[in-house]
């Protein structure tokens, strides 16, 4: 169990600076959502997370721990990845690859034992994915390798795990199953769980909390409801009166209107009506 | 669990398979030249050296002669070269995640050709430490070159791999060219240089393999210990760290542990093409991409290959020599375009 705190972080490739003074903290069997349009910097703050990029001010904590005094073997027991699109060498087969999540558990002459191997198996199971496992990467659609990643998260056992779009490429009944097993491991294990998301509707529907990013900073944080509403969407979508109740469980949902957009004729956009 | 980890046994069995292979390929090397000698008697001499061995001598003492000083260090540089150019080559070729990567990508080999020319062209002789001028400065002239490469592709705190590459093609051609320049104005030390550029063994002494054999056992440890980051590097440099690898830090080893190796071998032998590049091809595609069994099974394959290689060098046209930068090509290149058109569906990367 680990508490996750980003502390006035700002983030820049080069002079571009793209998230500026960013401050949020996620606790243990937390699902907190990053939403915001396209180029907002969600993919970067997960890159900061990780340590792959280097904060150009402010701090990241694990437990209290800033992070760039933790090695990268300490920090990915701790912390795990779904990259966004990850690209995989293809001549390796699907269970090569959701073995390397064993690497951090694994000394410099250290093989996979039996324990490793029925832990990379379980995790496949818990995907879906044991069916591929004898199966190349080039013989795998992006789906497939979406849950394959998965499965690496899932047996690299960390205590927290961040992930960028995981359902890209997913149709939805594969979305469905990935985010309930996600929030089922996040609620279990007590895991710590930041999702960079794109889908405001899966958003609304799996975190305790997002987090609406704007050109880099905060526009909006709290539970679903407080964040997803039309003033919040138009502000930061420019998309009018697009927000309405899920009928079942009352959580807001975005449906888009064909017409919406800044490139409509006049006379289709007039007939949109919301709450 | 119902699926046993691919193919580890049929893995394990090829690198046992390779071991007896190279045993029985470098005693057949021992029997074969100038003066024949019956591989049971080569077998013998060779057992009679070992401690604890007794074995009375029937065999002539110049038969012995022949055996343990001129074809016993012969084949065992050839086998040091193979595996440390195979190796190498498989290092930079995962390093760089390139099919076409092969030991003398950033500038070694340019930069040893250059030391050696310069060598060549001294007006005086010099030995020391059992070295020779030639080795030296080839030596010296590879470490100087890849050293002016890496700082020049060097940014801040991370070293990117492309320009890693260009870099060291840029700078290799520089050296080339000045290379070309000494060989045309070299006069009658011209045929001297190429033959040491394409390479040779006949100048093999136990000396030279004395100073060879600790760089190449210890680089080949160091990167045999990276085979499983070296596998997880195979992702991208992102997912590698994120799965706990200090990817810089693993880089810097193994280009340090791959190209010393590279140097060191082709200092004293000239720069042997073909071997770097092809023999971790031809064991990825028979063995698979897993760097715990493509390394050591590269080492073993490129010391066969060259150990035969330099066979057909030294005996084909006897008494002349051919180099054995010919007959790694000739004897090389239809038995892997025979494996690439056999596996069609190869995928190296």
């Amino acid at each position: 169990m680990i508490e996750l705190e980003v502390r006035n972080l700002s983030l820049a490739y080069g002079r571009n600076v793209v998230v500026k003074g960013l401050t949020f903290r996620v606790m243990p069997g937390e699902m907190v959502g990053l939403i915001g349009p396209n180029g907002s910097g969600k993919s970067t703050i997960i890159k900061a997370i990780s340590r792959v990029i280097s904060p150009s001010s402010g701090q990241i904590f694990i437990d209290g721990k800033d992070i760039s005094q933790i090695s990268r073997g300490d920090l990915a027991r701790l912390l795990g990845v779904v990259p966004q699109m990850p690209l995989l060498p293809n001549a390796f087969t699907a269970f090569e690859i959701v073995l390397m999540g064993r690497n951090p558990h694994l000394g410099l002459l250290q093989y996979e034992g039996a324990r490793d191997m029925s832990i990379t198996w379980r995790a496949m199971e818990r995907t879906a994915t044991q069916s591929l496992a004898e199966r190349r990467i080039d013989e795998l659609s992006g789906g497939e390798i979406q849950r394959l990643v998965v499965a690496r998260v899932l047996a690299q056992e960390p205590k927290s795990i961040l992930l960028d779009e995981p359902t890209a490429n997913l149709d939805i009944s594969h979305q469905v199953e990935i985010l309930d097993l996600i929030k089922n491991l996040c609620l279990e294990n007590n895991l710590t769980v930041v999702v960079a998301l794109h889908d405001l509707n899966i958003a609304s529907q799996y975190c305790d909390r997002l987090i609406l990013i704007n050109n880099g900073r905060v526009h909006a944080q709290g539970t679903p409801r407080e964040v997803i509403n039309s003033r919040n969407i138009e502000e930061v979508y420019g998309a009018e009166g697009c927000v309405y109740v899920h009928p079942v469980d009352g959580l807001p949902v975005v449906l888009l209107k064909a017409g919406s957009s800044r490139h409509a004729k006049p006379r289709d956009a007039i007939e949109g009506g919301a709450v | 669990m119902p699926i046993h980890f691919p193919h580890w046994r049929r893995r394990a069995y090829a690198i046992l398979g390779l071991l007896i292979a190279f045993g029985g390929v470098a005693a057949f090397a021992m029997t074969v030249g100038s003066v024949q000698i019956p591989f049971l008697t080569t077998c013998r001499v060779l057992l009679s050296q070992l401690p604890l061995v007794d074995i009375t001598p029937t065999w002539l003492s110049t038969t012995e002669t022949i055996i343990l000083e001129i074809r016993l260090p012969r084949v065992i540089l050839a086998g040091l070269v193979g595996a440390a150019l195979a190796i190498a080559g498989a290092t930079y070729q995962g390093l760089f995640r390139n099919p076409l990567a092969d030991p003398y990508l950033i500038g070694v080999a340019q930069g040893a050709a250059l030391g050696a020319v310069v060598g060549f062209l001294l007006p005086f002789d010099w030995h020391g430490m059992g070295v020779g001028v030639i080795p030296l400065l080839a030596f010296i002239g590879a470490l100087v070159s890849v050293a002016i490469v890496y700082s020049l592709a060097r940014v801040g705190k991370t070293l990117p791999m492309t320009t890693l590459i260009l870099a060291g093609v840029a700078l290799g051609a520089l050296w080339g060219s000045i290379v070309s320049y000494l060989i045309i104005t070299s006069g009658e030390k011209m045929h001297g240089i190429i033959f040491w550029l394409m390479g040779s063994f006949s100048l093999s002494e136990w000396s030279e393999v004395k100073v060879v054999l600790p760089y190449v056992v210890v680089g080949v440890v160091i990167i045999l210990l990276y085979a499983r980051s070296l596998n997880v590097m195979q992702l991208d440099e992102e997912q590698a760290q994120q799965l706990g690898i200090a990817v810089e830090k693993v880089k810097l080893i193994l280009l340090a542990a791959a190209t010393l190796i590279t140097a060191a071998a082709v200092s004293f032998v000239g720069t042997i093409g073909f071997v770097g590049i092809i023999t971790p091809h031809a064991v990825r595609l028979i063995w698979g991409p897993d760097h715990r069994f493509l390394l050591p099974l590269s080492v073993l394959s490129g010391a066969i290959f060259l150990i035969l290689a330099d066979l057909v060098a030294r005996t084909a046209l006897a008494p002349t020599e051919i180099p054995i930068g010919v007959i790694t090509a000739i004897c090389g290149a239809p038995f892997f375009l025979y494996l690439l058109r056999r596996k069609k569906r190869a995928v190296f990367f």
